[in-house]
């Protein structure tokens, strides 16, 4: 017999001390993740630079807002933001979802070869960053360089001259593998009776992959972009160590800006208006997603 | 013709896993080199091992920065799991007002940006003198990772078949005992992956680490990039430092990839 978990497991145990249980986990996450952007918000208000503390602290109103708007550098950066994510979430979807094909058939060694694609997502982006920039992309010693050597081609400075789009190959490395992993789990859930009864039904390969695979795989799908959207919008790591957000802005995506302004200007003012403009550009982003995602699959996504 | 694909197949399947993994492949081959023989290209597959390069950066201080990784990432797993697992538990087994309320904040605290919170905790800890401690990291990644605890344990308690914790409870086994006795050891595969993944976010997070730490409390993807800046033409003795740093990672990661779909997608999704 299958009872609801919920109303018999509540009527189980006394709930009473259910509170102790959850209260001192939500205080910790509250007091260090939630509480410091109230104070964000009051400091994006205020001018204060910590290079020049004779200035202090002053009302500034809604200024560092408007000057951060006003500025090139963060719309070329909110550009830049936007085409990292988009073009690494659609890679990682596209190579992701190809990965996950291969590990859906039986074969030998299946494990091992599953390890080994998993294996770049443990690799810290710091390292991943300097692994790229210096074994594979160096322009002089690298891998590259051997391999266009080889075709007789100039060798390419990629991280010169293609500085976002070599970001968004290395950040794709790194999570191609969740996608993979994630898509994996879904294409194995997928009932065999229902793809037993869609041949029975005389559905070739192709129109069973579209017509079965696909709707039962889209649950999956949005799970990965919006934790892909969530992470792969912050990424950090990977250009603090290959191209610093250079040259000029070309490469500098929101949080890295953020760190530019704060940790190397001290325009705390700044930074933190900054910070407020990025949780609610994230929020957007997210909704978008979320609204696209149920839009177009509404049916399928329940 | 038929049997010829599904074999061309795999063999294609084969080449890429090895191109994929190539680059961590070289890194953990190359530290072992002489610097003379990393910069060959194509690398040379038979060469002499030297432990040379891993006792030079072990001395220029490699080995504190580990013990500052290992440290905070250890500590902060436990304490995640000592403030997530009741949470979980009291959330997927007993009756909480608002319960899905409770679980949507936890996951929704994922959504706001670290960046969203950089300043003020760079503001606070610098008040408090705790810039460039350990205790701050701790901290900061424990909150990071009690989400994850919650959402990952939470449904591994959802797992447990409802007639096991009925017949321990006619055992008599209730309350505190109970938990104890019967519901924590039939999840122990599950705390253990999560500790292995929150282990490995702890030590591999770079963003707080870069923004609050300097020598007295680096961690080790803090002290690689510093360390590229200066030696990043020995590529030999940076694959050393390099393979330190990635190694405890990637190896528990070897070991968590059962349970890691779930993990990473917060038991959205079970793999």
């Amino acid at each position: 017999m299958k009872t609801d978990s919920k109303l018999a497991r509540g009527a189980l145990e006394p709930s009473s001390g259910a509170r102790g249980l959850l209260w001192p986990g939500i205080i910790m996450v509250g007091i260090i993740t939630q509480l410091p952007f109230l104070y964000t918000i009051y400091l994006s208000l205020h001018d204060w630079n910590l290079m020049r503390p004779d200035l202090g602290v002053t009302f500034a109103g809604l200024s560092n807002f408007g000057q951060i708007l006003s500025e090139p550098a963060f719309w070329e950066v909110l550009k830049n933001t936007f085409f990292l994510t988009v073009f690494c979430l659609l890679l990682c979807l596209a190579a992701g979802m190809g990965l996950a094909l291969l590990l859906n058939r039986d074969f030998f060694g299946k494990g091992i070869i599953r390890t080994l694609f998993v294996s770049p997502f443990f690799i810290m982006p710091a390292v991943s960053g300097i692994v790229w920039k210096t074994v594979i992309l160096n322009p002089n010693f690298g891998f590259s360089a051997y391999i266009t050597g080889k075709l007789g081609l100039p060798a390419i400075d990629w991280l010169g001259k293609y500085p976002l789009e070599t970001i968004i190959i290395v950040v794709a490395w790194q999570w191609i593998p969740f996608f993979m992993l994630v898509l994996l789990a879904g294409l194995q859930s997928v009932s065999p009776d229902l793809m037993e009864a869609s041949m029975l039904d005389g559905a070739n390969r192709f129109q069973q992959f579209f017509n079965v695979t696909i709707p039962h795989l889209l649950r999956y799908i949005e799970v990965a972009l919006l934790l892909g959207l969530i992470f792969i919008m912050q990424t950090f790591g990977e250009i603090y160590v290959t191209t610093s957000g250079g040259p000029g802005y070309s490469s500098t995506n929101l949080p890295f800006y953020l760190y530019r302004l704060g940790f190397q200007s001290w325009d705390v003012g700044g930074a933190s208006a900054l910070g407020v403009l990025i949780v609610i550009i994230m929020t957007i982003f997210m909704t978008i997603l979320f609204k696209i995602m149920r839009k177009t699959f509404g049916g399928e996504l329940s | 013709m038929k049997r010829t694909l599904p074999l061309l197949i795999t063999i294609a399947t084969y080449a890429l896993a090895f191109l994929y993994f190539s680059p961590v492949l070289w890194l953990l081959v190359t530290g072992f080199k002489t610097e003379g023989e990393a910069i060959i290209v194509p690398p040379s597959i038979l060469f002499e091992p030297t432990l040379e390069n891993l006792r030079l950066v072990w001395d220029a201080g490699a080995s504190a920065f580990i013990g500052h990784s290992a440290i905070v990432s250890m500590t902060s797993t436990v304490l995640a799991l000592i403030l997530g697992v009741p949470a979980a538990y009291a959330l997927a087994m007993l009756k909480v007002k608002k319960a899905d309320d409770v679980l949507f904040w936890f996951i929704s605290t994922k959504m706001l940006p670290a960046v969203g919170v950089i300043i003020p905790i760079y503001l606070v800890l610098k008040e408090l003198g705790l810039l460039d401690s350990l205790i701050a990291l701790v901290l900061l990644y424990t909150a990071m990772n009690v989400p994850l605890v919650v959402w990952m344990m939470r449904s591994f308690f959802k797992d447990i078949p409802y007639e096991t914790i009925e017949a321990g409870r006619v055992d008599g086994a209730t309350g505190l005992q109970g938990f104890f006795k019967i519901t924590l050891p039939l999840v122990r595969p599950g705390i253990i992956s999560t500790a292995l993944l929150c282990f490995v976010f702890a030590w591999n997070e770079f963003f707080f680490g870069v923004s609050l730490t300097s020598t007295n409390a680096a961690t080790m993807p803090v002290f690689m990039s510093s360390y590229m800046t200066q030696q990043g033409l020995f590529w030999a003795k940076m694959s050393s430092v390099a393979t330190l740093a990635v190694l405890p990672a990637l190896v528990l990661g070897w070991f968590t990839q059962r349970q890691l779909v779930r993990g990473l997608t917060m038991g959205a999704v079970k793999g």
